[in-house]
């Protein structure tokens, strides 16, 4: 009992901490200062009075969803004296992977940048810098020589990554029996079978109503859409994030989408947000960086040839040059760096090469390294990685807000999906859930597939790195996203790639090699996510 | 041998051609005889010609009415659409009802328009109240885009005044004869560009009026950012949305063309301006097509050339859906024919209106309040027929 409530104790310190250094912190003290012209203020009684106000007001909601969404992100409980790389990762096996997984990734990044004697950074002369701005709306419309650029790295890469991993502590033996795992990740982490599945997910039972089934136009309004609509509206007067998160479980009505999401991320534009969001712009006016003609490409490989997103071609880059530089992103994940590698850059002191080291004099110098260093130790993006933002552009059209969605949405899952962690929405455990559900309930498949030389997860792998943007429809994408914000979860991302093969189970039956096999899977586009869920999850007889 | 429809067609499409062979039908040629003709443009002009007087039998269908050109030549398309106005005024209908500033309430759907060189001096005079505003010029009888232009200044359209001062008896050759309306200049911009719709209806009988809307219908994007600038008028670009045109500006992309379908439309409507919105836009356009066809009976002639995969499988589809509900059953056209086709074989059309069953229902037709609310039930949603009406009035 006493464990349990000094546990608490720290949380809750903790969270306070972190609140206070917040734009929240500032408002809620000159609303409270504000308040003391109320009438209904009284000295005898100011601290109930103030909170009742602050009741009234709705600024108590406001505490209340920002507590929320931080309990959201809190780091499970830990061994108060453990380092903060193991907060992030506590399997040492786990972060040293990833620690070589981003030298290879960042080596690539540096070769490339020797090979076309193009730097990393580079300061933008002031004639350029006004051409980019004036063309910020319609980057698009540039075309630069892009074809000397690959990206750095496509998910198949990384799944080559995932499949040599391995638990040193953890001796498999040689003898094959039942319990072996005949996928392609061979290590142990938890993940959950379809009873705790089930109870997991137990919203999308086949008695609870959902949006994505019981608003086809078979099926009259009255029975449920209407209500369901009529709820979502209360949700949204009530600006509840815990609220709005339980009910999007049922999926949210298109009108109200924009604001729960909203709501659910804690995402209020507020004007420092908007500042924050043009210092940024600033930057990529001011700084060319290598990491954007990789931007450039993969929106012109992806995006722009998508039937839905091609629309939003200018929002992409708009929202991705600038992520680029957003150095806050790279708190969330960045692990503990060993030396940083040597980078050319091209500055101040005109075109000359310098290979640069630390001078620990030359402080400007020192400061832009340290950026550059940072940023392109963070997030370089892989082929495919623009399309986190794509289905985004369905539901905010202004710049600021869509860059905080998408901000948002990449530190809390996202960014899980192309990095090595043990955590259960790790893209490491989604693929032992995707194989082992498989194993376990499609045996036959399963072993058929694996027989012809078509491992069920070569498929799958690039859906689930792309949480599966690009490859469904839009409503039903975003009915999808729907779930992964109601159960903060992405768990839901490996039981879909399961149920789609479930579903095609019998073409793949008769295939017999792994051309044959994608050929079956290659097009989702007519696929209803929500239908497919609830059967694989609540009707198949397992 | 008795049973099988023979077809005729000028027109050497796949999607076309398929679609007649997957039913059986018997290819013949136009001196045959035939039972469904699947005509050119230029074929149905000659055709039902007033001095070649040739009359349908009884057990042939063709694809166009004769007087489809009243909807799809611009200059008679407006005339039949003011006339009818006029006539609704006449009658008394309710539709044609006015506000304080004499505009109509419900059918004021297509912006000020004149004919040149005919109207030119009616124009002249609209021009002067507002002299910032810009029109657009479109020539009658052409199609794909050809031809058109924008207009800020008079001096830009000199010629056509010149034309009608000089002789009152200059022939109006189809080809010089041109529509001029006033530009709408703030169009709805998704992801910054203009787009339009192109929606498929089918008209299978004008008396009583039945016609269906495509639910794939699709949008098509201009590949240029829309400014309203006017230094841009002269890049159709970043005016004109049709294909003919965006297939050759630099930025075409072969892979999608441009388009999105119609419900993609919707998503990102209701996505980011609500719901009551969208319907009511969507229930404006069913209001304006049907209200077009009653002006005039037509049909139009789509293109049939696909320019995508995608494009193709749409047309073909779009095809197949139309045929079995023209010719149900694949069984022998009869005049005589007269009821509503059943729910199963409608493919991907939904009814746009039905006048009989609108009559049928007993409530006064041509009664509404305004588009987007309902007088009545909302839409067929009943769990035994799965008809989904597209509006909420009748």
């Amino acid at each position: 009992m006493l464990q349990e409530e000094s546990d608490l104790s720290l949380v809750i310190a903790q969270i306070v901490q972190k609140l206070k250094g917040s734009s929240l912190y500032a408002q809620l003290e000159r609303q409270a200062w504000a308040s003391l012209q109320r009438p209904e203020i009284k000295l005898e009684s100011l601290k109930e009075d103030i909170k009742e106000y602050f009741k009234i007001s709705g600024w108590e909601k406001k505490l209340q969803n920002a507590v929320y969404s931080e309990l959201s992100v809190f780091p499970s409980p830990s061994h108060p004296a453990a380092p903060p790389e193991h907060l992030k990762e506590p399997l040492v096996y786990m972060r040293k992977a990833q620690g070589s997984w981003e030298k290879r990734i960042l080596k690539s990044l540096n070769s490339m940048c020797t090979e076309l004697s193009i730097p990393l950074a580079r300061k933008r002369p002031v004639g350029e810098q006004k051409e980019l701005l004036n063309k910020w709306n319609e980057m698009g419309t540039d075309e630069p020589d892009l074809s000397l650029f690959r990206p750095v790295y496509a998910p198949k890469d990384f799944l080559e990554v995932l499949i040599n991993l391995r638990n040193p502590n953890y001796e498999n033996g040689d003898s094959l029996s039942f319990r072996t795992h005949l996928g392609l990740i061979q290590v142990p982490l938890k993940v959950k079978d379809i009873p705790e599945l089930k109870e997991f997910f137990v919203e999308l039972g086949l008695t609870t109503g959902q949006l994505g089934i019981d608003d086809s136009t078979q099926v009259p309004p009255e029975l449920f859409e209407n209500e369901h609509v009529r709820i979502g509206q209360k949700v949204l007067a009530e600006q509840d994030s815990a609220a709005a998160q339980q009910y999007i479980r049922q999926g949210s009505p298109t009108a109200l989408r924009a604001e729960l999401w909203a709501l659910i991320l804690n995402i209020s534009s507020q004007p420092e947000d908007i500042l924050y969001y043009e210092q940024l712009k600033t930057n990529v006016i001011q700084h060319d960086l290598l990491v954007d003609s990789l931007i450039y490409k993969d929106v012109k490989l992806t995006a722009s040839n998508d039937d839905y997103y091609f629309v939003f071609e200018d929002y992409l880059y708009q929202v991705l040059l600038c992520f680029s530089r957003d150095t806050s992103v790279l708190g969330h994940f960045a692990y503990n760096s060993a030396s940083p590698p040597k980078s050319y850059i091209r500055g101040k002191l005109g075109l000359e090469e310098y290979a640069v080291f630390y001078p620990p004099n030359a402080s400007h110098l020192w400061k832009t390294l340290c950026w550059v260093q940072k940023i392109t130790h963070g997030v370089i993006p892989f082929h495919g990685f623009s399309m986190y933002v794509a289905p985004l552009c369905f539901l905010y059209h202004e710049p600021s807000k869509l860059y905080q969605i998408f901000r948002e949405m990449y530190v809390r899952f996202f960014f899980r999906l192309h990095s090595i962690s043990s955590h259960p929405s790790g893209i490491v455990s989604l693929c032992l859930l995707f194989e082992t559900l498989l194993q376990t309930y499609l045996p036959q498949l399963f072993y058929h597939l694996r027989e012809i030389g078509a491992q069920p997860l070569r498929i799958s792998f690039k859906w689930m790195v792309r949480a599966f943007s690009g490859y469904l429809a839009t409503d039903q994408l975003l009915l999808l996203w729907d779930r992964i914000l109601g159960y903060n979860s992405l768990e839901i991302l490996a039981v879909l790639a399961a149920a789609v093969f479930a579903f095609r189970a019998v073409n793949l039956m008769e295939v017999t090699s792994l051309a044959a096999a994608e050929a079956v899977l290659a097009d989702l586009s007519t696929l209803k996510v929500m239908p497919l869920l609830q059967i694989f999850l609540f009707a198949t007889v397992t | 041998m008795a049973g099988k429809v023979k077809w005729v067609t000028d027109i050497e499409k796949s999607v076309l051609i398929n679609n007649f062979e997957k039913r059986g039908w018997v290819q013949v040629t136009e001196n045959e005889d035939w039972n469904f003709y699947w005509m050119s443009v230029q074929t149905i002009r000659n055709v039902f010609s007033v001095e070649t007087g040739y009359r349908l039998s009884d057990d042939q269908i063709v694809n166009h009415f004769p007087n489809h050109y009243e909807l799809t030549r611009k200059d008679l398309m407006v005339k039949n659409i003011k006339r009818y106005r006029k006539e609704l005024e006449k009658e008394g209908s309710p539709l044609a009802e006015k506000d304080e500033n004499g505009k109509y309430l419900y059918l004021d759907f297509v912006p000020v328009t004149y004919m040149l060189p005919a109207d030119y001096n009616l124009f002249v005079e609209e021009f002067r109240k507002s002299p910032s505003s810009t029109w657009i010029m479109k020539p009658c009888g052409k199609a794909q885009g050809k031809g058109i232009f924008l207009i800020n200044k008079l001096s830009q359209i000199k010629k056509w005044s010149r034309d009608s001062k000089t002789s009152s008896f200059v022939s109006q050759s189809t080809k010089e004869a041109y529509v001029i309306s006033l530009y709408i200049n703030n169009p709805l911009l998704i992801g910054g560009r203009k787009f339009d719709l192109r929606l498929y209806v089918l008209v299978s009988t004008y008396r009583p009026l039945r016609c269906y809307m495509y639910k794939l219908g699709f949008c098509r994007f201009c590949t240029v950012k829309y400014t309203p600038s006017t230094s841009e008028l002269d890049n159709m670009f970043v005016h004109l949305t049709n294909v003919a045109i965006q297939k050759h500006g630099e930025d075409y992309n072969h892979i999608h063309g441009g388009k999105w379908t119609v419900n993609n439309l919707r998503l990102y409507l209701e996505s980011t301006r609500g719901k009551e919105v969208t319907s009511k836009l969507f229930d404006e356009i069913h209001w304006i097509i049907v209200q077009s066809l009653k002006a005039v009976a037509v049909n139009a002639s789509p293109s049939l050339t696909s320019s995508t995969a995608n494009d193709r499988i749409l047309k073909y589809n779009l095809i197949n859906d139309t045929l079995n509900i023209a010719v149900p059953n694949g069984e022998i056209p009869d005049c005589k024919w007269n009821k509503s086709p059943p729910k199963e074989v409608l493919g991907n059309y939904e009814i746009l209106y039905d006048e009989e069953l609108a009559q049928g229902d007993g409530a006064d037709r041509e009664l509404r309040s305004r588009p987007g609310q309902s007088l009545g039930p909302k839409g067929g949603r009943s769990r035994d027929s799965g008809r989904t009406v597209l509006t909420t009035w009748k």
